[in-house]
């Protein structure tokens, strides 16, 4: 009894050792990763998956929802790249996040694909800045996403005859109009980014162009006198005249605030549009925007890229196929017509986007002619430093004392100081 | 008589132990034992986590970490964590416990409302109270505003000085129901004897609970007060989806900044050094429950 025994737990031991052990590899080959799980984005992203899947039938795609935002999708695909299982493309950021990958030998260049698909030519100047690491082509952008416009609440504008302001001094004026008719000015959201693309204008407007991108290449300390100049304007017009408990909410709630008309303005990514359509406001007629004052001619954005890691030759071949899809009009169109964003590819056709992607996009052509398409300086910095940075801001928005603006510069220096030593950063 | 040969079961038992036991102890090595191993390794070296290259910095990131004021917060977050758990999730399920023990109609569908948040995720915990703690328009502060005390409703997630303790409300909600189970289980098994014959002997309620009831709960209090260490120091989820450890780093905990530093910042080797001291602090608190425990299962075994 006890061999018949013996024999059937070495068999059940067995069993589970080798369904333990068995290979996820294959079930991976073809799989599209992107953290758009829901709503509008995941419309959009299904969109482009559709057409790649009509267009290339034998190398198809699919899409696989990695819950939560960048940290999540990162520590996914961490694990699978170290499991040697990576997905055959993934939904990237711009900039210092494709050169962390390229640096670490994960990601495939794709010079191929941009030249069949003529991404110097269809992509903006500014953008390929930071789809590209040493002039090589690792990503193909999807979209820009403006982070530098002020969407406005009309009827509060309208009742209080107010027109958009063009200089810091005037929104400011306009903040302490409306706040003397107990209407909140300037709705926000908590987190590491809403503050900081604030942030950005104040910035811009004292450092300029040159002085941001100084800024990117680690080469302006945070003790010069300008950053310090900068973060005081950004209290004065901005922290001064954000609605009460802002930090307590998310963008989105910052939204309800414009909606509801809590808040007059809101500066935001313009996902709060489609935000504020979804509540049932009208492009053009019930809210509108205008550039923040002090960024110029500049247009500041971010990017949703497609990037694809080394893997076998079967996945790499649907990747490139999915790439050469997503770069191409047709999909660009599908893609944001749904996101609400405007297409990365200059020569998709305009009439899809609404009244505000209208504005938006005639914004962009004009900046785009100018070269002074900016992509966001959280990108452009190493990502240590990035986020520290947005967390630094939302520290002295929420308590903009001048020890506060002290200990936020000797925070921000001393990691860039260590990041410089360690050769860190990208000249742009 | 002569002895008897031992039968060929008794022989081969040992072997059939063995096999079984391989599968857990391989588990246990391979799942726990080696990655504590790496992280401490890891901790030693600098990494971003996707590199092939890792590069060794020595303590460097231990030193950078107890110089930086967010890892000694994160560490003061968590003992405030442990105080919370051990205390106030306890002394309210155990409160439910008593007040629901001496009800005599509509326990079933108490004991299901006490019970039920502790079923839900606590993520999903976590996107509900967001909710509820928004700041204009949120539940509690239209409460408040409703009875005229709209004036003090803070900024529950937004002010660092009390973002934490809105967290712990939330936690509380959620929590509570597994304290009350295992109080109310307790309660249910207590010799009723010792308490009848207090009330004999002249006992009024408060004294025949602190004297007779409470000491008698021991070993149900001994597992709730073992679980709120254990889930004191593991703490991630309902900080991480609630408030990201913020505003401005308030309500982080070791978890969240271990997380962050990860995959946030990409810096493996000093979220390595935090994993190793979360280990340290968690091995501190936990141990005299493992010790305890395990004194009960030897005895119960002899």
């Amino acid at each position: 009894m006890s061999r018949h025994f013996s024999r059937a737990a070495l068999a059940a031991v067995g069993a589970l050792v080798a369904l333990a052990v068995q290979p996820a590899a294959a079930q991976q080959a073809s799989q599209i990763w992107t953290y758009w799980g829901s709503g509008a984005e995941l419309a959009a992203i299904q969109s482009v998956i559709d057409l790649n899947n009509k267009a290339h039938a034998d190398t198809p795609v699919e899409h696989v929802v990695i819950p939560g935002n960048t940290v999540e999708l990162r520590r996914q695909l961490q694990t699978a790249l170290l499991g040697g299982t990576p997905p055959a493309a993934y939904q990237s950021a711009m900039g210092y996040e494709i050169k962390t990958f390229v640096d670490a030998g994960q990601l495939r260049p794709i010079a191929d694909v941009w030249n069949k698909v003529k991404g110097d030519e269809i992509f903006p100047t500014g953008l390929q800045r930071v789809m590209k690491v040493d002039g090589e082509p690792y990503a193909i952008p999807l979209n820009m996403h403006v982070i530098s416009n002020i969407f406005y609440n009309k009827a509060i504008f309208e009742k209080y005859q107010i027109t958009p302001p063009t200089t810091m001094a005037e929104l400011a004026a306009v903040c302490e109009k409306l706040e003397a008719e107990k209407i909140g000015c300037l709705a926000n959201g908590g987190g590491y980014f809403w503050s900081l693309y604030n942030f950005y204008a104040p910035l811009v407007s004292v450092v300029g162009v040159d002085g941001y991108f100084q800024i990117a290449r680690g080469e302006m300390s945070f003790t010069d006198p300008k950053f310090k100049q900068a973060l005081e304007l950004y209290r004065d017009t901005y922290v001064k005249h954000y609605l009460a408990n802002w930090s307590g909410k998310t963008w989105a709630q910052g939204g309800d605030d414009v909606f509801a008309g809590r808040a007059a303005m809101m500066q935001i990514g313009d996902w709060v549009s489609g935000y504020l359509k979804d509540l049932g406001f009208k492009p053009g007629e019930d809210y509108d925007y205008f550039p923040a004052p002090g960024v110029g001619k500049a247009v500041l954005i971010q990017v949703d890229a497609i990037a694809t890691p080394n893997g076998s030759e079967t996945s790499n071949a649907a990747a490139d196929n999915f790439l050469t899809t997503a770069a191409s009009p047709e999909a660009q169109g599908a893609f944001n017509l749904h996101k609400g964003s405007i297409a990365a590819n200059l020569k998709t056709d305009p009439s899809i986007y609404d009244y505000i992607g209208q504005k938006t996009y005639a914004t962009m052509q004009a900046a785009e002619s100018d070269n002074a398409v900016l992509p966001n300086l959280f990108f452009l910095l190493p990502t240590e430093l990035g986020s520290e940075f947005g967390a630094q801001i939302e520290r002295f928005a929420i308590d903009p004392s001048d020890e506060t603006l002290a200990s936020v510069v000797e925070k921000l220096e001393s990691v860039r100081v260590e990041l410089v030593d360690q050769g860190a950063f990208v000249t742009w | 008589m002569a002895k008897e040969k031992p039968a060929p079961y008794e022989r081969g038992i040992w072997v059939v132990y063995l096999l079984f036991l391989a599968l857990p102890v391989a588990f246990f090595l391979v799942f726990y034992v080696y990655p504590v191993i790496d992280t401490v390794l890891t901790s030693f070296q600098r990494w971003n986590g996707l590199s092939p290259r890792r590069v060794d910095v020595g303590w460097r990131n231990y030193l950078a970490l107890f110089d930086d004021g967010r890892f000694w917060n994160s560490l003061l977050n968590n003992v405030r964590w442990l105080v919370f758990y051990l205390f106030v999730p306890n002394a309210v399920g155990l409160g439910l416990a008593l007040l629901l023990d001496r009800m005599t109609k509509g326990q079933s569908f108490f004991k299901i409302i006490y019970f039920l948040p502790y079923t839900i995720p606590p993520v999903a915990v976590a996107a509900i109270w967001r909710w509820l703690y928004e700041p204009n328009a949120g539940l509690l502060t239209s409460t408040l505003s409703a009875v005229g005390l709209g004036a003090l409703a803070p900024n529950w997630l937004g002010d660092p000085a009390i973002s934490t303790y809105s967290v712990m409300g939330a936690a509380l909600w959620w929590s509570v129901g597994f304290s009350f189970i295992v109080y109310y289980a307790g309660l249910k098994n207590l010799p009723q004897e010792c308490i009848e014959a207090a009330r004999i002997d002249g006992a009024n309620a408060w004294q025949a609970f602190w004297k007779v009831t409470f000491p008698l709960l021991w070993p149900s209090t001994a597992i709730a007060l073992g679980m709120s260490s254990v889930d004191a120091m593991r703490l991630f989820d309902i900080v991480w989806a609630m408030t990201g450890g913020g505003p401005a780093y308030s309500s982080d905990v070791l978890a969240t900044q271990m997380y962050d530093v990860a995959f946030g910042r990409l810096n493996m080797g000093e979220a390595s050094a935090i994993a190793v001291c979360l280990l340290v602090a968690a091995a501190i608190v936990v141990m005299p429950f493992i010790v305890f425990m395990s004194r009960r299962v030897a005895r119960g075994v002899e």
